[in-house]
């Protein structure tokens, strides 16, 4: 057991290590960093402007309905663009788990090595997360440090749940984009084929309302979107936490048994 | 310390290696000699836990290598054809790594980690990103990364593919620095390369292994019998005719002989016998005044021991032609044998 955590600890810092070293890494996080604040001042821009509109409709007697709970729209809204964001970006990350060690015939040397795939896929895995949490963490202080303005005091129980949600639909998407990356050796098939998996695991909802029946309710529950937006509520349902977690199992046992499979089919 | 046996692996309807056999003493360089694709890296593969073999046993150590996976790969250091490099990282970082992944424990690591930079020779490479090195220099933090963990068994495939004459002798001092106290297996179809550095060879062709042995041994159990180099003047089937007299001649060889002035030939006879017929030979030929201007005793090499085994039709037969391009290398063959004639 000491041994397996040792195992997965190298992989892992040699991966993180990676990412610092990486150019690419940089790209993203530039482009994810000005892209999310940008949202973030245009999302809160327009809920503070859409409820002034109805304070106002209120204020003149045309009704418009109770008040509008402003800091906690914000941070949905905001939750869910950071989501699309995420949905582009997360392919790029995990496009190149596998496929470089394919290219650079790395994968014999960790095949015969003391170290099981499942410890490699997992140190993978939590090294790439580190870097997503890397990425939302600096954001996420934007948030609180707009959300202290509100008064009454915001809820943070809401802010802690939706970035859970968050990070769990990270972990969810890069776990199988790694299992897609460990498919064959080209990056850029890999992050489009992860990104065409997560587009249809992201609209299941649609599709199970479209499709209807018990099969409709089976794919409305596989749906990421709908547990994600559940989350980004505030609702700690444990029904979602348990789907995200599954995901990420699925994909790490597909990525072991993938990797088992290169050796097999290696002339 | 490696003991191979029966060993098969079938990819499809395709067989890699059909009932390899063979064994490594401790403290013991074995060379796998075999043309390109004869099963030398699917051997070595399945001795590291790479692949799975259909038949039989490879046991290191003791240890079963589909039975106890783990244990196995603690004792082992594999060089693959390709070094397995990590090049955005520095000759030392990329060691560390491959120590942690081995189980070199934290204490240890240091000491083990210098140690392997000092035997490859890397000292001054020890901080450059090994993206920034030359192919000699990938090639030995390679066998650094086999040999980090100090293993007892190390495997290593065609360490020397592709480097200069320089490096090439380099890494087969370092090589022989590495026996005694480790076990070698390397993989090689460059044939000097054997006789260099290898204690034992295993000659593979086809998947099968077709002879094992030393190489002084695999000389003599295979071209047994005498040789001899002669440049002679005169009427070639006349000079055939008189050599045919004095022994049972098994092979007679027309050798290139084009700086020579006409009517002068180099042939090489061997017989099947071990006994010297030079005193025979030397008296046929000047009594019936056949002009010998060169007569030299030669012994096999281990290029014609290996062309014997692995080329299909068998030059036995006098004055057949050998295809020396059954290897794919060009190799070192002594200047008279690419150009013989008839």
């Amino acid at each position: 057991m000491i041994t397996v955590l040792a195992n997965i600890d190298a992989i892992f810092r040699k991966e993180l290590q990676g990412y610092f070293k990486s150019p690419l890494s940089y790209i993203i996080a530039g482009f994810f960093w000005i892209l999310t604040a940008l949202f973030l001042v245009l999302v809160s821009q327009q809920v503070i402007q859409y409820a002034t509109q109805n304070d106002l409709g209120r204020q003149m007697g045309q009704g418009g309905g109770a008040p509008l709970d402003v800091p906690t729209l914000v941070l949905q809204n905001f939750l869910s663009v950071m989501g699309s964001i995420l949905l582009f970006i997360l392919p790029v990350l995990s496009m190149n788990l596998y496929t470089e060690e394919r290219k650079r015939h790395t994968l014999e040397l960790l095949a015969t090595s003391p170290i099981t795939n499942w410890a490699v896929a997992v140190g993978k895995l939590m090294a790439v997360l580190v870097f997503v949490i890397t990425l939302i963490f600096p954001i996420a202080m934007l948030e609180l440090f707009l959300l202290s303005a509100a008064k009454p005091a915001f809820p943070l129980q809401i802010f802690f749940v939706g970035h859970l949600g968050i990070i769990l639909l990270a972990a969810a998407v890069l776990s199988l984009g790694m299992f897609i990356s460990s498919l064959n050796d080209s990056a850029i098939v890999a992050a489009f084929l992860t990104f065409v998996l997560v587009l249809v695991l992201w609209i299941l909802d649609f599709l199970g309302q479209t499709l209807g029946g018990a099969g409709g309710e089976v794919l409305k529950h596989l749906s990421l979107l709908k547990h994600y937006t559940s989350l980004t509520q505030g609702v700690l349902d444990s029904s979602s936490v348990v789907l995200f977690v599954s995901y990420v199992v699925l994909g790490l046992f597909l990525t072991a048994q993938s990797i088992d499979l290169i050796r097999f089919q290696q002339s | 310390m490696i003991d191979v046996e029966h060993l098969s692996k079938t990819y499809g309807s395709t067989t890699a290696i059909n009932d390899v056999t063979f064994q490594a003493e401790p403290g013991e360089i074995l060379g796998l000699l075999g043309p390109n694709g004869a099963g030398k890296t699917t051997t070595m593969r399945i001795l590291s836990g790479y692949l799975p073999a259909s038949h039989g046993t490879a046991r290191v150590a003791g240890y079963e290598v589909h039975e106890s996976p783990m244990a196995v790969r603690q004792r082992i250091g594999y060089l693959p054809e390709t070094p397995p490099l990590y090049t955005d990282m520095t000759v030392e970082n990329y060691l560390n790594f491959v120590a942690r992944i081995k189980g070199v424990a934290a204490g240890d690591r240091p000491t083990k980690i210098t140690s392997a930079i000092e035997r490859c020779n890397l000292q001054e490479k020890r901080k450059v990103i090994i993206r920034k090195l030359s192919k000699g220099f990938r090639q030995r933090v390679g066998i650094a990364q086999a040999i980090v963990h100090d293993p007892p068994a190390i495997i290593l495939d065609e360490p020397t593919v592709g480097l200069d004459p320089r490096q090439i002798i380099e890494v087969r001092n370092l090589i022989k620095n590495l026996a005694g106290q480790t076990t070698v297996i390397l993989s090689t179809h460059i044939l000097p390369e054997v006789s260099m550095t290898c204690d034992r060879v295993a000659i593979i062709n086809k998947g099968r292994v077709v002879s094992s042995g030393t190489p002084d041994d695999l000389m003599l159990q295979l071209s047994g019998g005498m040789r001899y180099e002669l440049e002679v003047e005169g009427d070639r089937s006349y000079i055939t005719e008189q050599l045919q007299r004095v022994a049972d001649l098994k092979e007679l060889y027309w050798l290139a002989a084009d700086e020579l002035p006409e009517q002068r030939h180099r042939l090489r006879v061997s017989t099947e016998t071990n006994a010297d017929f030079g005193k025979q030979l030397a008296a046929a030929l000047v009594s019936e005044h056949v002009g010998l201007y060169e007569m030299r005793k030669v012994g096999a090499s281990l290029e014609d021991v290996f062309l014997q085994l692995t080329t299909e039709e068998t030059a036995v037969e006098a004055a057949s032609t050998v295809e020396t391009d059954a290897m794919a290398e060009p190799i070192q063959t002594d200047s008279t044998q690419a150009g013989e004639t008839e």
